[in-house]
C-alpha cells in the first residue's frame, strides 16, 4: 500500500479542495476502478508535459524528472478516489508533485541556509530595489532580456535559490493564484508574495548580467538609443 | 516622494501582473500605467520578464514517460 504523503495529511480543507474528512458517499455513488481509471487518464494525464516541465525545473535533470513525474502519477493515481470532481485538479497534481519532490528529492541536497532564507532582509540578497533608471534604460533593458536565448533564462532559473525559483515558476509560468501557491508550497500568502518578488529580482538581475556579457545594451548605458 | 501615483503603482506593479488586485485597485494601476512612462515601462520589464520565463520552460515529456506512466495505469 502506497504511503500517501501528499494531499491527504494537511487535515484542511484548502483552496484546492483537498478534504481529509470522508467524502459524503452517501451523495452519490461510487465510482467503479474502471470509471475511475476512464476519468484519471481523461483529466490527468494531460497535464504530463506540463508537469514535466516543472519537475525539470525542480530537478534540473531529465531522468530525475520523469522518477518524479512517474512517481506524482503513481500517487495521484491511488490518491484520485478521494479527489473531488469539479476542484482544481492542476493545484492538486502540483501539490502531489511538490510534496514528493521535497520528501524524495531535496531531502539530501537542501542546503543549509534554505531553511533562513525568507528571514534574510533584501540587502542581504544584494542589490538595490531599482535596478535600472529611466524609461530609455529600462525599455533597453526589456529588449534585451526578450533577446536572450532560452537557455539563458533556464540557467538563471536555475541560479536562483529553489523556493525561489518555485514560486517564480508557479506564477509565472503556470499562472497559478497567490492563494493556490502557498497551498502548494503550504506556506502563508506573504511568504509566497516576498519570494516571487525576491525570485523575479534576482532572475532580473541574472538575466541583465547575461544580456551585458552578450554585448546588448542594458543599463549603465545612459545613451537615447534602444537598439 | 511624490503625490503622482508612482510610489503606489510601482509596490503593485507585481500584483497588477499576476492579476492579484482588486477590481478597483487593477484600474487605478492601468489608469496610472497609462499615463506614466515610468511606470509602464518598468511594467514592461516585468511583463518581458514573465513571457520570457513562460517560452523558455515549455518542454515535452518523452514518450518513453509517456508510455511508461499509461502503462502503470493498466487498462
Amino acid at each position: 500500500m502506497l504511503v500517501l504523503d501528499v494531499p491527504t495529511m494537511t487535515g484542511r480543507t484548502g483552496a484546492l479542495g483537498i478534504d481529509s474528512t470522508p467524502m459524503a458517499d452517501s451523495a452519490r455513488p461510487k465510482p467503479t476502478s474502471d470509471e475511475l481509471r476512464g476519468l484519471f487518464a481523461e483529466q490527468a494525464i494531460p497535464f504530463m508535459d506540463q508537469l514535466y516541465a516543472a519537475a525539470m525545473r525542480m530537478t534540473r535533470n531529465p531522468a530525475d524528472a520523469g522518477d518524479l513525474v512517474q512517481e506524482t502519477y503513481t500517487k495521484a493515481f491511488a490518491a484520485f478516489a478521494g479527489f473531488e470532481q469539479g476542484t482544481n485538479l492542476k493545484a492538486w497534481l502540483y501539490r502531489i508533485l511538490t510534496n514528493t519532490y521535497i520528501n524524495s528529492y531535496r531531502k539530501n541536497q537542501r542546503s543549509p541556509y534554505q531553511g533562513t532564507l525568507d528571514d534574510l532582509e533584501d540587502w542581504q540578497l544584494g542589490s538595490a530595489e531599482s535596478l535600472t533608471q529611466g524609461r530609455t534604460t529600462r525599455s533597453a533593458e526589456a529588449e534585451a532580456i526578450d533577446h536572450l536565448p532560452d537557455s539563458d533564462v533556464k540557467e538563471a532559473l536555475q541560479s536562483i535559490p529553489e523556493d525561489f525559483r518555485l514560486a517564480v515558476y508557479l506564477a509565472d509560468v503556470e499562472g497559478f493564484s497567490y492563494q493556490e501557491i502557498a497551498d502548494i508550497m503550504k506556506t502563508p500568502v506573504g511568504t509566497v508574495m516576498s519570494r516571487l518578488h525576491r525570485g523575479r529580482r534576482l532572475l532580473r538581475e541574472r538575466l541583465a548580467e547575461y544580456a551585458r556579457e552578450r554585448g546588448y545594451t542594458v543599463a549603465d548605458t545612459p545613451s537615447g538609443s534602444t537598439r | 516622494m511624490t503625490d503622482c501615483g508612482c510610489d503606489k503603482a510601482k509596490a503593485e506593479l507585481e500584483e497588477f501582473l499576476h492579476r492579484e488586485l482588486s477590481e478597483q485597485d487593477l484600474r487605478d494601476v492601468q489608469e496610472h500605467l497609462d499615463g506614466c512612462v515610468d511606470c509602464s515601462s518598468e511594467h514592461l520589464v516585468g511583463l518581458t520578464l514573465t513571457q520570457k520565463v513562460q517560452r523558455a520552460c515549455q518542454e515535452k515529456a518523452p514518450e518513453e514517460l509517456r508510455a511508461s506512466i499509461l502503462a502503470s495505469l493498466g487498462s
